[in-house]
C-alpha cells in the first residue's frame, strides 16, 4: 500500500495512482451522506470535528511533547460562546462570525496566560509542572462555567438554535468535512514550517534547542496559542453540529478523550488523530449498540480503557505509526531481497 | 590585542555542586585553545556555562566586548558562538537537512552557502541528506554536529570532546576537519584525547577541581613530561 504510505507521509508524492485511489475516496466520501442514514452521517459529521480536536492536541503531545491537561478549556470554551452568543444575541451568520472571532480571541489569551505559568521548568519536572498547571487551569474553566449558570445552565446543558445554513444534517455533514480539509490543510502547514520543525526539536531535547538559539518557550507559547485556536474553532463547529453546550466538555475527561484520539491514531503523525477519532467514536458507537445483546456494553468505558492501555503497551505509535513502521521495513525488505 | 572570549573567574553549580570554583581564561582571535584536565575538573561544565546552559553563579564572561555572564542559552548563542556538544546534540527525528536547516539563525543567501560550502567539507552529509539522524553512525553525526556549528558565521566554536567513543580512522577525520577549519575560526577544545589536543591546539589551560592552575602553549606541554604527568595523570610516548 504504498499509496496510503504516500498520504500519510509529511510530504506526499503524488502520482497518478494516488490521483485515482484519492478521487475514488473523495466520491465515497461526497456520496456518503445520500447512501446512508442521518445516524451515520451526523457520526462522520462527529469525527471530523473532533479528529481537529485530536489534531490541535497532537500539536502539543506529539509535536512539542506539552502534556496539556486543559486543552478541553478552548475546545468547550469555543463551543460555549458561540452557544451563548447564539441563545443571547440571535442565531444568524453575523453572530457566528462574531463568535468566530471572539472565540479565537479568547483561545489565544487563554493559551498566552496558561503558557506563561506552564512553561517555566525544564526537564521531567517541567512536563509534570505543565501537566498540573493546565489541569489547574482547566478544572478553573469548568468550575466558571458551572458557576455562572446564568449563562451556561450549568451541567443541565445550554440548548440553542443555529443560522439556518447549519440545522440541514447533510449540509452540516458537508461543512464538517470542508472544516476538517481546510483545517489539516493549515495544521499541516504549521508543522511542515520552520517553526514546526522547532516544535519538533524541542519534543526530542529542549536543551539542544535552546544551544541552537531558540527560545523554547516562546516556541512552546506558539504551540499553544496555535493548538488552542484550532481547538476552540472545532468547538465552534461542535456547536453547530450538536446544538448543546455543558459541562462535560470543559472536563480532564474531554481532554483524555482527545489525548486517546492521538495516542489511538498515532502521535506526532498529525493525521493519526483522524484515523484515533474514526476509530474512538465508531468503536463507541458499536459498544453501545450492544447494550441489547448485554448490559455489560453500555459500560464503555470499560472498553476503552482496556483499549487505551493494549494501544499504549502494544502499539505505542498508534494506528498510522504503526502502518508507518511496518511499512518501512516492508521496504527494507525487499531492498534487501 | 584584545581577547575575544573572556572569562573572569567564573564559578557555576549543577544542583548543590560547586563544580567551577574560578575559571579564568582567554581565547584571542584566530587560535585554537584546549581545555585539559583529569576526569570531573569542570571541563565540559566550563563550555556549558560560557552558552549559558549552567547558570554562572558568579565572575564574568565577555565574548567580544558583550557581556554572556546572565543571559539564557538562545541569545548567547545568537552572540556568534557555535556548540559542538559532547553527545553530538543533533534530533534524531529530523533529517539531516531540517538538522542543518534548524541550526541556521538566519536563511540569507550568505547561510545558504556556508551550508553549500559545509556539505562540500563534509560529503558524507551530503550523500545522507534527506536521512533521519537517527540512521547516521556515530562518525556522521559528530560531523553533522560540527557541521550545524559552521553554518552560521560564529566568531567562536566550542567543541566538547569531538573523538569521545569514535573509531581511531573516524577520530582522525574528525582531526582533520578540525585542522581544516581552524585556520578560519577561532576554537575552544575540550579533549582528552592528547594527541588531537596536540594536532589541533595553539595552547592549552588545565582545569582541576573546577579552577584553570596552568596555561601555556602546546608545545610546552608536550615537551614537558613532569607537566603532563602532575596535571594529566599520564606521559606521551
Amino acid at each position: 500500500m504504498p499509496m496510503l504510505t504516500n498520504i500519510l507521509r509529511k510530504k506526499p508524492a503524488l502520482g497518478p495512482g494516488m490521483w485515482l485511489f484519492l478521487g475514488l475516496f473523495a466520491v465515497l466520501i461526497l456520496i456518503i451522506p445520500h447512501i446512508t442514514g442521518l445516524t451515520t452521517t451526523t457520526l462522520l459529521s462527529r469525527i471530523y470535528i473532533l479528529a481537529i480536536f485530536g489534531m490541535s492536541y497532537d500539536i502539543l503531545r506529539g509535536y512539542t511533547g506539552i502534556i496539556n491537561l486543559g486543552h478541553a478549556l478552548f475546545f468547550g470554551g469555543g463551543t460555549y460562546i458561540a452557544g451563548i452568543m447564539f441563545s443571547r444575541m440571535g442565531a444568524t451568520l453575523d453572530i457566528l462570525l462574531l463568535a468566530v472571532l471572539v472565540s479565537m480571541v479568547f483561545a489565544a489569551i487563554v493559551a498566552y496566560i496558561m503558557g506563561q505559568f506552564a512553561f517555566r521548568g525544564s526537564g521531567f519536572t517541567g512536563v509534570i509542572a505543565c501537566a498540573m498547571i493546565t489541569l489547574a487551569f482547566g478544572e478553573i474553566g469548568r468550575h466558571s462555567a458551572e458557576t455562572l449558570r446564568e449563562y451556561t445552565q450549568g451541567a443541565d446543558g445550554l440548548t440553542f438554535r443555529v443560522p439556518l445554513m447549519f440545522q440541514d444534517r447533510v449540509m452540516m455533514y458537508y461543512y464538517a468535512l470542508l472544516f476538517l480539509i481546510a483545517m489539516t490543510l493549515i495544521l499541516r502547514q504549521f508543522v511542515n514550517s520552520p517553526t514546526g520543525r522547532v516544535l519538533q526539536a524541542i519534543r526530542d531535547n529542549d536543551q539542544r534547542a535552546k544551544f541552537l538559539g531558540y527560545d523554547t518557550k516562546k516556541y512552546k507559547l506558539i504551540a499553544l496559542v496555535i493548538a488552542g485556536m484550532a481547538s476552540a474553532a472545532a468547538g465552534i463547529m461542535f456547536a453547530l453540529l450538536t446544538r448543546f453546550a455543558n459541562t462535560e466538555l470543559l472536563t480532564v475527561q474531554s481532554t483524555l478523550n482527545a489525548l486517546l484520539y492521538t495516542i489511538v491514531g498515532g502521535t506526532g503523525t498529525l493525521y493519526g488523530a483522524i484515523f484515533g477519532t474514526a476509530f474512538v467514536q465508531l468503536a463507541q458507537n458499536y459498544l453501545l449498540e450492544l447494550r441489547g445483546i448485554h448490559e455489560i456494553f453500555s459500560r464503555w468505558l470499560l472498553f476503552f480503557g482496556a483499549i487505551y492501555v493494549l494501544v499504549v503497551l502494544y502499539m505505542p505509535k498508534g494506528l498510522v505509526g504503526t502502518y508507518l513502521q511496518l511499512e518501512e521495513k516492508w521496504r527494507k525488505r525487499k531492498i534487501a531481497a | 590585542m584584545n581577547p575575544l572570549l573572556k572569562l573572569d573567574n567564573v564559578s557555576s553549580f549543577i544542583g548543590p555542586f560547586h563544580i567551577l570554583q574560578g575559571v579564568s581564561l582567554e581565547v584571542y582571535p584566530g587560535e585554537a585553545v584546549v581545555i585539559l584536565g583529569r576526569n570531573g575538573a569542570g571541563k565540559t561544565t566550563t563550555l556549558r556555562t560560557i552558552i549559558g546552559l549552567v547558570p554562572a553563579s558568579g565572575g564574568k564572561i565577555i565574548l567580544d566586548n558583550v557581556d554572556l555572564t546572565a543571559m539564557p542559552p538562545y541569545n548567547t548563542v545568537r552572540q556568534g558562538i557555535g556548540f559542538v556538544p559532547e553527545d553530538y546534540g543533533i534530533f534524531d527525528a529530523l533529517t539531516v537537512e531540517e538538522n542543518l536547516l534548524i541550526a541556521m539563525l538566519q536563511e540569507d543567501q550568505e547561510t545558504l552557502d556556508r551550508r553549500d560550502h559545509v556539505l562540500e567539507l563534509f560529503t558524507d552529509l551530503k550523500e545522507s541528506y534527506k536521512r533521519f539522524a537517527s540512521t547516521l553512525s556515530g562518525g556522521q553525526r559528530q560531523m553533522l554536529s560540527i557541521a550545524r556549528a559552521l553554518v552560521n558565521d560564529n566568531k567562536i566554536i566550542l567543541i566538547d570532546e569531538p573523538s569521545k567513543g569514535l573509531a581511531p580512522i573516524i577520530v582522525e577525520k574528525v582531526r582533520d576537519t578540525l585542522l581544516t577549519f581552524k585556520q578560519k575560526k577561532t576554537i575552544v577544545l575540550v579533549e582528552q584525547n592528547f594527541e588531537m589536543a596536540c594536532a589541533v591546539g595553539d595552547r592549552f589551560y588545565i582545569i582541576a577541581e573546577g579552577q584553570t592552575v596552568l596555561d601555556g602553549t602546546m608545545k610546552e606541554l608536550m615537551d614537558d613530561e613532569e607537566l603532563q604527568r602532575k596535571h594529566l595523570g599520564f606521559v606521551t610516548a
